[in-house]
């Protein structure tokens, strides 16, 4: 069964010939006959699919398209033509710890992400201990979030995302959160969940963690996908285009 | 309870956890504005009768015999600060709303017209804070509330429908341009100065009182002053155009900003 279905999906960002940020230089510019609008396309005509349970890599260079791609994926914004059909329910860790407010306490911030990220705050009271305690932060509980550290916030981020499993989890490079220690345990976390029969997406740079956790890699360059397959071809075809 | 929920939650098409997400957001923005202030949420009651007792020196020698018979200054003057600061910082908050907010926008699913209704619904709570001082106020000038008095939460609700819809059309424009908001300024300031705020309506001449009462927020401001303590004349023609502008702007914000939203998401 597939978790994802894209079909002939694109994405353009519509930008005018200059970028206009004020009203008064795009109005000085149109009276002058100096506007025009162009599509820059930063996904061009993809299809590909996911099996349910499956973990899947996408690779590329920086500017490929992969963050928009990951947007997408967690129904931040839809494709400009195609269709892609997503099911289940989907947690993004595109950026951890996006939308904690620094004048909430921690556990303020437990309730208040959960909810950004869909969940019944209801259930989500219930599990402030266990989240906490993995985090490892309980005696900074109800202490306002800007006196924690910034290793302290990433565990706490990292807790809130993984406490529930979800169908579909999105990865952005956040595997190397924190120290040593907690890097371990995140990846150990991250393995449980790919055990448990999530469907896992993950951006990488990093070619050694996708060899070794990812059944599928989907290599894009300049917004196509140049070759999807087992990780081992991939990584090796994309190692010897020289990037 | 239950069914309110459910009613609410079909009317907007959010999810029950987003409705929830809504109640922490309006909770935030009451709470966190004075967070690190002493007196903490006092200010939200202190504030307009600070404000409206610095007017009121100022006004009160020129505007006080200005009025109708039986109109008081004092509460006709606070009634108006209540009302275009619920304005105003709904209006601004929730233009805002989005913008501010674009760094979680980018990252998770969540609808984005949430943010802007939060910031209707906190002005709106805090007009509502703003009620006990006013009714101190009415019956020091010795007034007495009137039987009318629930008027002033349909008012009210009017007004926070009236501001999310415009401030969510807003919201996409301030994202596009920069100097926007500037512009949006200097008009609110003109569309205060239209409003019979501090100024009874009577010094105007005929062809500006024609102005001001077409502005929408003097048919609040009267519907206002009206339900609450007898300081204005209303018929039920303000009534019904304070809700056809209201539920129109509505509509027509929501219809806007979705149809941009795509485009603006991508410049976030």
């Amino acid at each position: 069964m597939n978790i994802i279905d894209a079909k002939n999906i694109s994405f353009a960002y519509r930008v005018l010939n200059k970028q206009h940020s004020s009203l008064n230089t795009l109005f000085r510019d149109f009276l002058h006959g100096r506007v025009s609008i162009e599509d820059y396309l930063a996904l061009d005509n993809l299809t590909f699919e996911v099996k349910k349970g499956q973990t899947v890599a996408i690779i590329g260079k920086n500017g490929a398209g992969k963050s928009t791609l990951l947007k997408i994926l967690a129904r931040v914004i839809k494709p400009t033509t195609g269709e892609i059909e997503i099911t289940g329910e989907i947690a993004p860790m595109i950026e951890l710890g996006a939308g904690f407010n620094s004048e909430l306490t921690g556990r303020e911030n437990i309730l208040f992400y959960s909810s950004l990220l869909g969940r019944d705050i209801n259930k989500v009271k219930n599990r402030v201990n266990e989240i906490i305690t993995w985090a490892g932060v309980e005696d900074h509980l109800d202490y306002q979030l800007r006196t924690y550290s910034t290793g302290m916030v990433a565990r706490l981020a990292f807790s809130i995302a993984t406490d529930q499993i979800p169908d579909l989890l999105l990865i952005d490079e956040v595997l190397s959160v924190g120290d040593g220690e907690f890097a371990l345990k995140s990846k150990a976390r991250i393995n449980e969940i790919i055990n448990s029969g999530c469907t896992v997406i993950m951006v990488s740079h990093d070619l050694a963690t996708v060899a070794e956790l990812a059944q599928k890699v989907i290599w894009i360059e300049k917004g196509e996908i140049k070759m999807v397959g087992l990780p081992t071809e991939v990584i090796a075809a994309y190692q010897a285009s020289g990037s | 309870m239950r069914a309110k929920k459910l009613s609410l939650s079909s009317l907007t098409g959010f999810s029950k956890n987003n409705l929830q997400l809504l109640r922490l957001l309006v909770q935030q923005e009451l709470t966190l504005r004075y967070k690190r202030s002493v007196i903490g949420i006092g200010w939200t009651l202190l504030n307009p009768m600070l404000t409206s007792f610095v007017l009121w020196i100022v006004f009160s020698f020129l505007f006080a015999g200005k009025l109708q018979a039986g109109q008081q200054f004092a509460p006709y003057l606070m009634a108006g600060i209540l009302l275009s600061t619920f304005f105003n910082q709904g209006l601004m908050q929730a233009a805002n709303s989005i913008a501010s907010n674009g760094g979680v926008l980018t990252k998770v699913a969540v609808p984005p017209r949430i943010f802007a209704f939060a910031a209707a619904l906190a002005a709106f709570i805090n007009f509502l804070i703003g009620l006990l001082p006013l009714a101190i106020v009415v019956y020091m000038s010795g007034q007495t509330l009137k039987l009318t008095l629930p008027l002033v939460l349909l008012v009210g609700l009017f007004l926070a429908i009236f501001v999310s819809g415009i401030g969510l059309a807003l919201s996409v424009v301030f994202i596009r341009f920069e100097d926007a908001r500037n512009i949006v300024n200097v008009l609110l300031l003109m569309l205060v100065y239209l409003t019979p705020i501090f100024y009874p309506i009577g010094i105007l001449d005929s062809r500006m009182q024609q102005i001001v009462n077409l502005n929408p927020l003097t048919s609040f401001l009267d519907a206002f002053r009206w339900s609450f303590s007898d300081n204005a004349v209303v018929t039920w023609a303000d009534f019904t155009y304070l809700a056809v502008v209201s539920i129109f702007s509505f509509i027509a914000g929501n219809y806007f900003f979705n149809k941009r939203w795509s485009k603006t998401i991508a410049m976030l």
